[in-house]
């Protein structure tokens, strides 16, 4: 069964680059987890350009939460950094990979947006 | 201090006491070790057979390290003065303190030393708004050592207090049975901990140790270091001297390591209550600080460009594009009832992020950072035309969507009355302040230089300089107070003038957006009777309708601006006026020992003989701090062409003779000289205390 977060992953790797990932140089590992079970991802950046992989190898930054809340994350229902600030998503390394990383999770659905702006966009640039 | 409180801190921690050292904290009163926009500990008090001590002197070593010169007893009359106490501390990640008691009697003495250790874990903003936790605290002795705890959720926060002599620990203190010969000593270290459990660069730990000489305050650079790579002045002014070593000093105070910048550092906007990064803030004291300490620039492109916005969230303000407004760690961020994670409404601190990069590389040569920060400049032009014009006519307008905790006014006059008619009325929103239009039109003539330079893309350039031309004719058009000869302070969204006369018409002229044939009349009112106070120019001016000289944003004088003011004024050719203001602000630094206020009353200079400060929360603050170092470079008139540093000094015949040396940039270092020769209003002499 895929979820929103094997979703997320998938795109992620199909996409291949990232524009929005241009300034990372890098791997994160994210360790999510569910119950007793915890799934893992490895991804690398170098430049924009992505890949994904289940490795388990060490990385410049390594995340952990529970995997409902990296959906919320996927869905821009919840904010990365908020939740860094609260302890349900605990980072060890480099801040600054997720940092970078997290702009590429759309905002909240719904959001209004500026009143009337030109070339007005919903979700993610 | 004249508060009675004592403030030491490193990076965004710091300990404010009273002056025996200790913290006594109810939830409204801003006493406390602080880390991360939390309090870490709201009691530590020191008792010898549970008397309270009595301070004798307390000497301020450097801004992150104090020592306190206490005896026992209190009030005036000392019960035994043959004891004494000394007890210094350092702060970085919670703080190390030396308890050190000297016997001064010929026997031997028997005490019972009691150190009380308590926090309420209370958020900064709590602090400020007087509300209650919503976690769940516990105490506990382990190993020796006072765990406090909080926990909401899965936020979770802990001092650890922790002595190297054996120690009694209880749940609210540490005792010590001491026993001290004749004429002889005892001492302790006292270890207090601020732990941020998953917060990468909040260490567990304190930086210093006993004995910790070499102290490494907030940064990889000592104090001494910083202040002599920094240009040396001379001149024949004790004043200025002592206001520039202050300024240097206070602003390696103000250094800010956010945890992103891999120990580099950027201002943070003020001490104690804001040391955190502001986008607005940092930029503008980036800036000031340029010909100075380049460096402070780099870190803050780079940390403010990692934190850009990406994304359209209403509670945060944010945009793609956007740079932030203020970053909070505090427990109210992180369950978003604050926006602070990082909130991003500002209007202008997208423009002047390019303005930034642009100045930064004008003075250092350093393309490569314009390259690397290609894809956020770009994103912060884009911004200013996709997300700021709120109404689609070609202008910035600002318009908060988080009604309930979000920022009303965005633009530096932040209050809630800054922006006015001339007969008092308020605006309604959104609204458009003319200085944001100016840093736009910057923010694009700066934005095609870059394109050209360093991105090979010559068609945004073009695109960029037609939008700039665009908008200064329509600016021109639009702003301009016919009946007044001056800009208007905005546009409402009927698109009337909003019309009075403000001191944002100085930072029009540094913007470049004023049309030549208008400048002359918008520098006689900035030095005409209603803005200029004589010792500089008043935020709004006397005679309209909010005009109060002791407003914040509605008749004081704020050094930041004028500094910003004297550098228009010099942009255009106006360098008498430019030095006029320059030796108002800094002789009214000489009243403050060389460190401005961030504001300070609009009363006429005549009238009062000396700078009535406005009461506020932080000392230093940034832009004060910078104040002074951008009106040296005004004064002199210094100027990166090329290669090459043009001086062109108009200085106030007051100041004789100025040097400064050894100005890095991209020619290496150079040296620039003046001397005064500009007649000034109000003589240097006058302004003296005697």
């Amino acid at each position: 069964m895929t979820d929103v977060v094997d979703q997320f992953f998938a795109e992620l790797a199909d996409r291949g680059r990232e524009p929005l990932l241009e300034r990372v140089t890098g791997s994160l590992r994210f360790e999510l987890s569910d119950g007793g079970k915890t799934d893992r991802w490895f991804v690398e950046v170098e430049k924009g350009d992505v890949s994904v992989s289940r490795k388990s190898l060490a990385a410049d930054c390594t995340l952990r939460a529970e995997r409902k809340l990296f959906a919320g994350m996927v869905r821009g229902e919840v904010n990365a950094m908020a939740a860094v600030l609260r302890g349900a998503l605990s980072v060890e390394g480099d801040l600054e990979h997720l940092l970078l990383f997290q702009r590429i999770f759309p905002g909240p659905p719904g959001a209004r947006g500026p009143r009337r702006g030109r070339g007005r966009q919903k979700g993610r640039r | 201090m004249n508060d009675g409180l004592v403030k030491i801190l490193d990076g965004n921690t710091f300990v404010v006491s009273d002056e025996r050292g200790d913290i006594e904290a109810s939830l409204t009163d801003p006493t406390g070790l602080f880390s991360f926009d939390t309090r870490f500990l709201s009691r530590w008090v020191l008792t010898l057979n549970g008397q309270r001590l009595n301070p004798l002197s307390v000497d301020d070593l450097q801004y992150f390290e104090t020592r306190f010169f206490l005896v026992p007893g209190t009030g005036t009359v000392y019960i035994d003065a043959k004891l004494s106490v000394i007890r210094r501390r350092a702060v970085g990640n919670g703080f190390h303190e030396e308890l050190t008691i000297l016997n001064h009697d010929e026997k031997p003495v028997n005490l019972t030393t009691r150190v009380e250790a308590g926090s309420d874990f209370a958020d900064l903003f709590e602090v400020k708004d007087a509300l209650e936790k919503k976690g769940r605290y516990s105490t506990r002795v382990d190993d020796g050592k006072l765990l406090l705890g909080y926990v909401r959720d899965t936020f979770e926060r802990a001092t650890v207090v922790s002595a190297s002599e054996p120690a009694r620990v209880t749940r609210n203190g540490l005792s010590f049975r001491v026993e001290i010969e004749p004429h002889g000593e005892w001492t302790t270290d006292l270890d207090v901990a601020a732990v941020l459990p998953g917060l990468p660069g909040a260490r567990g730990r304190p930086k210093y140790g006993r004995g910790s000489r070499r102290a490494r305050p907030n940064m990889s650079e000592s104090l001494e270091q910083w202040v002599e790579e920094a240009p040396r002045v001379e001149c024949d002014w004790d004043s200025l001297r002592t206001t520039y070593r202050r300024s240097l000093v206070d602003l390696a105070a103000l250094r800010f390591s956010p945890p992103v910048a891999r120990g580099q550092s950027l201002p943070a906007a003020g001490l104690p209550w804001f040391m955190t990064m502001f986008g607005r803030d940092s930029i503008f004291t980036s800036l000031q600080a340029l010909p100075f300490t380049p460096a402070l620039a780099a870190t803050t492109l780079r940390a403010l460009g990692e934190w850009q916005g990406s994304r359209i969230d209403d509670f945060r303000d944010e945009d793609p594009g956007r740079i932030l407004h203020e970053m909070r760690y505090g427990e109210m961020a992180a369950f978003e009832e604050r926006p602070h994670s990082p909130y991003y409404g500002c209007a202008d601190a997208t423009p002047l992020y390019v303005v930034l990069l642009d100045e930064y590389e004008r003075w250092t040569g350093d393309t490569k950072l314009v390259r690397e920060l290609e894809f956020e400049a770009r994103a912060a032009l884009a911004w200013i035309d996709d997300y700021a014009d709120l109404l689609g006519n070609g202008y910035i307008w600002y318009q908060r969507r988080n009604e309930e905790t979000g920022l009303e006014n965005q633009c530096w006059k932040d209050s809630w009355d800054s922006i006015s008619y001339r007969d008092g009325r308020l605006p309604g929103f959104p609204r458009a302040t003319c200085e944001l239009q100016g840093y736009a039109y910057d923010a694009k003539v700066r934005g095609a230089r870059l394109a050209r330079i360093a991105w090979k893309d010559p068609e945004l350039a073009d695109r960029l300089e037609s939008e700039a031309a665009a908008l200064k004719r329509r600016f021109n058009r639009d702003f301009w107070v016919e009946d007044g000869g001056y800009f208007a302070l905005a546009l409402d969204t009927e698109g009337n003038q909003v019309d009075c006369l403000a001191s944002n018409n100085g930072h029009l002229l540094w913007s470049g957006i004023v049309d030549k044939s208008k400048a002359a009349s918008v520098a006689s009112h900035l030095l005409g009777r209603r803005l200029f106070s004589g010792w500089g120019v008043r935020t709004l001016a006397e005679g309209e309708g909010r005009y109060n000289p002791i407003g914040y944003h509605v008749g004081t004088v704020w050094p930041f601006d004028n500094s910003f003011i004297a550098w228009g004024l010099r942009r255009y050719g106006f360098k008498d006026e430019a030095a006029q203001i320059a030796a108002g602000i800094l002789d009214a630094a000489e009243f403050f020992d060389g460190r401005l206020p961030e504001a300070f009353g609009g009363y006429e200079r005549i009238l009062t003989k000396y700078p009535v400060q406005y009461p506020t929360a932080c000392s230093p603050q940034a832009w004060s701090t910078g104040a002074p170092l951008l009106l040296l470079r005004t004064m002199l008139g210094l100027e990166p062409q090329g290669d090459h540093l043009v001086v062109d000094p108009a200085l106030p015949q007051t100041l004789g003779h100025l040097e400064v040396l050894d100005i890095p940039g991209r020619w290496g270092r150079m040296d620039a000289f003046g001397r005064g020769r500009v007649q000034v209003e109000s003589r240097r002499a006058h302004a003296r205390r005697r």
